[in-house]
């Protein structure tokens, strides 16, 4: 397990151990011979004109892994796609992103990727909602949209033939994230689905889980049409704001997070932490029958993160799997 | 240390102010200890310890030595070792003597930060608590015919060792001042958010051992007070989990 810093008494390690075996013998289930390790020979038929892709090379005439992963065909080709890779970006994917440049007509943002993705200020609504072309000055306020360390909501848009990644914000639901925490988790955790913003209704928080392994957990905050946005500022206690509307932050410093809601915010990240450090996909079930389980037992926030909820965490999780698997 | 935005740096205060930290944790709420002894066999004791991220290691020679940082190494001499004139120190020194004005050890213990998620001076003096208990201390044998003015004979036993009596030395706890609201055990993000932290060496018996202030703040004498009965509460709860950890990583060592 890495990076888990806990001692586990003998029972627990115990405990922990069979839940574990038990997840792998559900999982392995499917395709255990498509994993390899470097230098394993892939199984092809000789005849076939196979195309060998990534992970691949031609060895005394077999067609052998370079990487330790599992094998995938598609029609004709052959590729190993390794388990623990980096964040490897697609056209639509979500990703949650910290501004660390401001350059001229763009930002350039970290994304957990080995190169840092730029939004362009033309990708990006302007805080009037006009669409026109942008001026100078418009570059030179572009400050007042996002600055350095913010963190920022967007999608792929493409690739520059330098492979440079190109994003977009120009929906309302894209944008700064305020009031809440940032974590990372390793990126092949969060799989690729329909939806990634989440609204989790009873707690009123906000749910973003990023492809590239930024997960968002904040303040649930409305989605408005800029149109009505003067007379949500008339009215100065709602902590609800646009988005888009950076103005309102200087009001919003003095406004709290009211206590329930922080409260099930930190509840959320450590049980998002303590799926990542366990190593199981995050998905907003997952999250939420985790969440669950610390309130039925009652738990302080905190303990959370102690030994004892890492155990009953994994061992409810191959509960689950293995009354899905019986459903089939 | 990554950058925050400004609402993320909000969030950390607010939460402050609310005694809900980011993990969930209160104002004066220790992240998980967990000690590990006898890291290091060619020293004479050491001893790993772990606060969420934070990894350090100390070590414990009778000779020789590396350089530490000087910050945490005048931090860390303040806090242990007393006054000049060696009074109110945590060490007991007279235990290390071998012949009375003459010979005695000389004691050198090292701190390696594996890796820093914030609190390090903490971390650093559970660390050297843990390894001074886990200390053994050869037995030495004094030829006694020795003449007053000649250097007298010792016998460096291999297989006999003196355990270090640590009840003394006392635990560092940092309070990093947050808003008007104080913390202990701060990750980095809420350290970076800190106006000053006053790091308070505090013994079992509740007195205080040494005092170091960082951070560019100015304090008001009441609230280095306050501060400092706050460490005092805080101590009985560190002092109890830390022997807890050390006689189980103790007991461990010895199966």
């Amino acid at each position: 397990m890495r990076g888990m810093q806990l001692s586990l008494n003998k029972t627990q390690k115990l405990r922990l151990e069979r839940a574990l075996e038990q997840l792998e013998s559900l999982s392995s289930k499917s395709n255990s011979d498509a994993s390899v390790t470097i230098a394993d020979n892939i199984s092809v038929n000789c005849e076939d004109a196979i195309l060998k892709g990534h992970g691949t090379t031609e060895l005394d005439g077999h067609v052998v892994a370079t990487l330790c992963g599992v094998v995938e065909r598609v029609n004709k080709l052959v590729y190993v796609r390794a388990l623990r890779a980096r964040y490897k970006p697609e056209i639509g994917d979500i990703i949650v992103g910290r501004v660390i440049e401001v350059a001229p007509k763009r930002w350039r943002l970290e994304i957990n990727f080995s190169q840092d993705a730029v939004l362009m200020l033309s990708s990006m609504n302007l805080p009037d909602g006009i669409q026109r072309r942008r001026t100078a000055i418009d570059e030179l306020n572009m400050r007042s949209i996002f600055e350095e360390n913010d963190v920022i909501c967007a999608e792929v848009r493409g690739f520059q033939h330098d492979g440079c990644l190109h994003l977009q914000a120009r929906s309302q639901k894209y944008g700064k994230l305020e009031r809440g925490q940032l974590l990372t988790i390793t990126p092949y955790l969060v799989k690729k689905r329909k939806q990634h913003f989440h609204y989790l209704e009873q707690y009123g928080i906000d749910l973003i889980l990023g492809c590239n392994g930024y997960v968002w957990v904040g303040e649930h905050v409305e989605v408005k049409d800029p149109m009505l946005v003067e007379d949500q500022l008339n009215k100065s206690e709602q902590p609800i704001a646009d988005s888009e509307n950076s103005m309102s932050s200087a009001d919003e410093v003095d406004t709290c997070t009211p206590l329930e809601t922080r409260q099930n915010i930190c509840r959320t990240a450590n049980a998002i932490r303590v799926l990542s450090t366990l190593g199981f996909v995050v998905t907003v079930e997952v999250i939420l029958a985790v969440v669950n389980l610390s309130m039925s037992l009652s738990l302080d926030i905190h303990e959370m993160l102690g030994p004892e909820f890492y155990v009953l965490v994994a061992e409810k999780e191959a509960e689950r799997r293995s009354s899905l698997g019986k459903k089939r | 240390m990554v950058g925050l935005s400004l609402g993320e740096k909000n969030f950390i205060k607010g939460g402050i102010a609310q005694d809900i930290r980011t993990d969930g944790r209160k104002r004066l709420t220790y992240r998980p200890i967990f000690v590990e002894t006898g890291v290091i066999p060619q020293a004479s004791g050491s001893a790993r310890v772990k606060m969420g991220a934070t990894d350090v290691i100390a070590s414990v020679k009778g000779r020789g030595g590396e350089e530490l940082s000087v910050e945490l190494s005048t931090a860390l001499q303040r806090c242990l070792l007393g006054g000049k004139s060696g009074a109110g120190a945590g060490i007991d020194l007279s235990s290390l003597s071998i012949v009375e004005g003459k010979v005695c050890w000389d004691i050198y213990i090292d701190g390696l930060v594996v890796s820093s998620d914030g609190n390090l001076l903490d971390a650093l003096g559970a660390a050297v608590k843990a390894a001074l208990s886990n200390t053994a201390i050869p037995k030495v044998e004094v030829t006694a015919n020795a003449s007053s003015e000649e250097q007298p004979e010792v016998d460096v036993s291999d297989e006999e060792f003196l355990q270090f009596d640590t009840t003394g030395v006392p635990v560092i706890i940092t309070l990093t001042k947050v808003g008007s609201h104080y913390i202990v055990d701060a990750t980095p993000e809420e350290e970076s958010q800190m106006s000053s932290a006053v790091s308070i060496s505090v013994n079992s018996q509740g007195r205080i051992c040494g005092l170091t202030k960082r951070g560019g703040a100015g304090l008001d004498p009441s609230i280095i007070l306050d501060m400092i009965s706050v460490a005092k509460h805080v101590s009985d709860q560190l002092f109890n989990k830390l022997d807890s950890e050390i006689a189980a990583a103790e007991a461990c060592d010895d199966e």
